[in-house]
């Protein structure tokens, strides 16, 4: 703590100075006194091998990133040069490897679509009771009355949401 | 007499791969970074440790830095996301918690051990007092004070930054002030008194 008496005096003298702004409502004096006063406040200071540290991290991404980019064309590369190379020098693999491919497209391809219209026929069936259920209860009455409650909700929940953000916010103009 | 270079020539210029350019950005907003963050997390190594990543973040995504905008705002909308997803995800509490009720008596917890020399000594007591109110303000008003009054960021950049209307900016930055005002005049800083009331420190 720095007591030194003129400084105190200073200090007083700008904080006077802010305050008086700030009563008077002089919203620009009050910002600039303030301002003025704030600077006094010391800002914290990174330790000395912080900006090395942060040019190393940089670099690593960088040189990481690079590196990921060289492996990753020189797959592909690598691969289109395996295919092609695989057709030219044998056409048989290049035959068998389409063939296989179509095999088991062939064969999985079938199984999949049999497993999804058994499970979309449990919901078609699902949906076929709900309709009935739903034509046997419902009435226009009981359906206008049941939106109403619905949109009441809706709007409930919506006030809330905005009451609670403003709280929050304190989202109120000077 | 050499020239200073702009923050978006130096951004370009790292965009293009010069170290020595991305380097000369760090050096100008190390400070203005780690006080940033520090004023957030209250938490010297942690802040340090959001700073680099929020420079590292910058750097990944200095293709998207419009020139047409001011850097420094568009530096700390970026760090200021990098602090929001940590406290996010670690669930820190960032405000009312430096300082406790200990036997009726408030006592400072403003963490001695973490926080910079700077903030222990060299100070005059009024900055000291001040270090300390600001501390106590919620976390969206902090940091609004701190863009405004010691990173120099205009009503409206900050506006931008944060995503909020500028009349919103306004009442954040009136509110912060009325609020330290108030926290030093309970520790004797009003205008009436001539000393601080002793005994009573934050």
């Amino acid at each position: 703590m720095n007591s030194d008496p003129i400084e105190s005096d200073m200090d007083r003298k700008e904080l006077n100075a802010w305050l008086m702004a700030e009563e008077g409502g002089d919203e620009e004096a009050a910002d600039a006194a303030f301002a003025h006063l704030f600077s006094a406040v010391p800002r914290v200071e990174p330790r000395p091998m912080f900006v090395e540290q942060v040019v190393m991290a940089a670099w690593a991404w960088r040189a990481r990133r690079r590196q990921m980019a060289l492996l990753w064309a020189a797959a592909v590369v690598l691969v289109a040069a395996a295919a092609a190379s695989a057709s030219v020098a044998s056409p048989v693999l290049a035959r068998t490897v389409v063939k296989t491919i179509a095999f088991v497209g062939g064969h999985t391809v079938p199984w999949l679509v049999a497993y999804a219209s058994v499970a979309l026929h449990g919901w078609l069936t699902l949906g076929h009771v709900g309709a009935v259920i739903a034509g046997t209860l419902m009435t226009p009455g009981r359906v206008a009355a049941l939106v109403g409650v619905e949109l009441v909700g809706i709007l409930a929940f919506y006030a809330l949401r905005r009451v609670a953000g403003a709280e929050r916010l304190g989202d109120v103009q000077v | 007499m050499a020239v200073q270079r702009s923050d978006a020539e130096l951004a370009r210029d790292a965009r293009a791969g010069s170290e020595a350019a991305y380097r000369e950005l760090v050096t100008r907003y190390a400070t203005p970074a780690v006080n940033f963050t520090y004023r957030m997390v209250r938490d010297r190594a942690l802040a340090e440790d959001l700073a680099q990543e929020g420079f590292l973040r910058v750097y990944q995504r200095l293709h998207t830095f419009d020139p047409e905008r001011r850097f420094s705002s568009w530096f700390f909308q970026v760090l200021r996301n990098v602090t929001i997803d940590h406290l996010r995800v670690h669930r820190i509490p960032t405000a009312s918690l430096d300082e406790l009720e200990e036997g009726g008596r408030r006592v400072s917890i403003v963490d001695r051990e973490n926080a910079s020399p700077e903030e222990l000594a060299g100070q005059g007591e009024l900055a000291s007092a001040m270090t300390a109110a600001l501390s106590r303000l919620r976390p969206e008003y902090r940091e609004v004070v701190v863009l405004r009054y010691q990173e120099g960021l205009t009503q409206p950049e900050i506006a931008q930054m944060l995503g909020l209307p500028a009349g919103t900016v306004k009442t954040y930055l009136h509110r912060a002030r009325k609020e330290l005002a108030e926290l030093l005049a309970a520790r004797g800083w009003s205008p009436e008194s001539r000393e601080p009331t002793p005994g009573k420190t934050l």
